[in-house]
C-alpha cells in the first residue's frame, strides 16, 4: 500500500508547471528582465504598464505587466503578423500569472524590442474596470 | 512622431514638408508610450537605398523616447525622405522637400541589400501636393 501515495506523488510532481515562482509582484523572479533596460523604451507604458520580459523567449514573450504599486496586471504575448502563417506556431508559451479574467487581443504597428507589426494577445489578471490601473 | 495609444497607428505629422536650404527640422517624439527615430535613407545607414541628394549628409537619430527630440539643418536642395526604424513596416516614413529641386522628384537608388517595403514606399506624399501645399498631413 505504501508504494500507492509514492507513485502519486510522482504523477503530481510531473504534472507541476515548470514555472511555479510567484510572479504577482514586480519584479518577477528568474531571467526576466525590466524591458526599459533591454531596449528604449519608456519604463511604463500606459494602457499595459511596466513590462518585464525573459529575453531568451523573445520576441512571444510571456511579457509580464505591472501597475504602479507593482501588481501583476496582465501576462502579454506579442506574435509577429508574418509568423501568423500556415507554416509556423506558438506552442506551450508560459503562462505564470495565474487566473485569467479576460482576454484582448490587437494590432500592434512595432515597438524596440519587437520591431515589426504584431499582434498583442493581453490575458488580463484583473476586470476590466481595474484595466485603468495601467491606462496612465 | 505620434502614436495611439495601443500603438496600432504610428506616424511623423506632418508627413511631408518644405522648407528653404538652411532651414532646420526638428522632430520631437509626442507619443507617451513609444520610441521612435527619424532615419534617412542611406547606405551609409543600415546600407538603405539613397533617397535623398548625392552628397548631402545622412541622419540617424536613435531612439527617441516620450519627449526628447532631434534636430538636422537642410542646406542641400533635393527631396529626403526618411523613416523610423521599429515602424517602417508599419509605413512610418516622412518627405522633406528643400528649396524647388530641379526635377522634383525623389532619389533612389536600386538594387540595395534592404529595399524600401512597398508600405513604406506608397505612404511618401508626392513631392508635387508639398512643394503646392508646404505641409502635407497624414490623410
Amino acid at each position: 500500500m505504501k508504494t500507492i501515495p509514492i507513485a502519486l506523488t510522482l504523477m503530481l510532481a510531473g504534472s507541476v508547471p515548470a514555472f511555479t515562482q510567484d510572479v504577482t509582484k514586480s519584479p518577477p523572479p528568474g531571467a526576466f528582465k525590466a524591458v526599459s533596460s533591454l531596449v528604449k523604451l519608456p519604463d511604463f507604458l500606459p494602457g499595459m504598464g511596466q513590462l518585464f520580459v525573459d529575453p531568451a523567449t523573445l520576441p512571444a514573450g510571456p511579457f509580464l505587466a505591472y501597475d504602479h504599486d507593482g501588481k501583476l496586471v496582465s501576462t502579454v504575448f506579442m506574435l509577429p503578423i508574418k509568423d501568423l502563417s500556415p507554416d509556423k506556431r506558438f506552442d506551450d508559451l508560459a503562462a505564470p500569472g495565474g487566473v485569467v479574467d479576460h482576454v484582448s487581443v490587437y494590432y500592434n504597428a512595432g515597438h524596440p524590442g519587437v520591431e515589426e507589426p504584431h499582434a498583442h494577445v493581453v490575458l488580463w489578471h484583473v476586470s476590466k474596470a481595474d484595466e485603468a490601473r495601467v491606462a496612465k | 512622431m505620434r502614436g495611439k495609444d495601443d500603438g496600432a497607428h504610428v506616424w511623423f505629422d506632418p508627413i511631408g514638408i518644405r522648407v528653404s536650404p538652411g532651414q532646420m527640422v526638428r522632430w520631437t517624439n509626442r507619443d507617451p508610450g513609444n520610441s521612435h527615430t527619424t532615419t534617412s535613407y542611406h547606405p551609409a545607414i543600415f546600407e538603405r537605398p539613397l533617397r535623398m541628394p548625392p552628397g548631402a549628409r545622412p541622419w540617424n537619430s536613435d531612439y527617441l523616447l516620450p519627449g526628447q527630440s532631434f534636430s538636422v539643418t537642410f542646406d542641400r536642395e533635393g527631396v529626403y525622405d526618411y523613416y523610423c526604424v521599429p515602424h517602417e513596416h508599419a509605413g512610418m516614413v516622412g518627405r522633406i522637400v528643400v528649396g524647388m529641386p530641379t526635377p522634383p522628384a525623389p532619389s533612389a537608388e536600386a538594387g540595395s541589400a534592404n529595399p524600401v517595403p512597398e508600405v513604406a514606399l506608397s505612404a511618401f506624399p508626392p513631392v508635387e501636393e508639398i512643394l503646392a501645399k508646404g505641409i502635407v498631413r497624414r490623410a
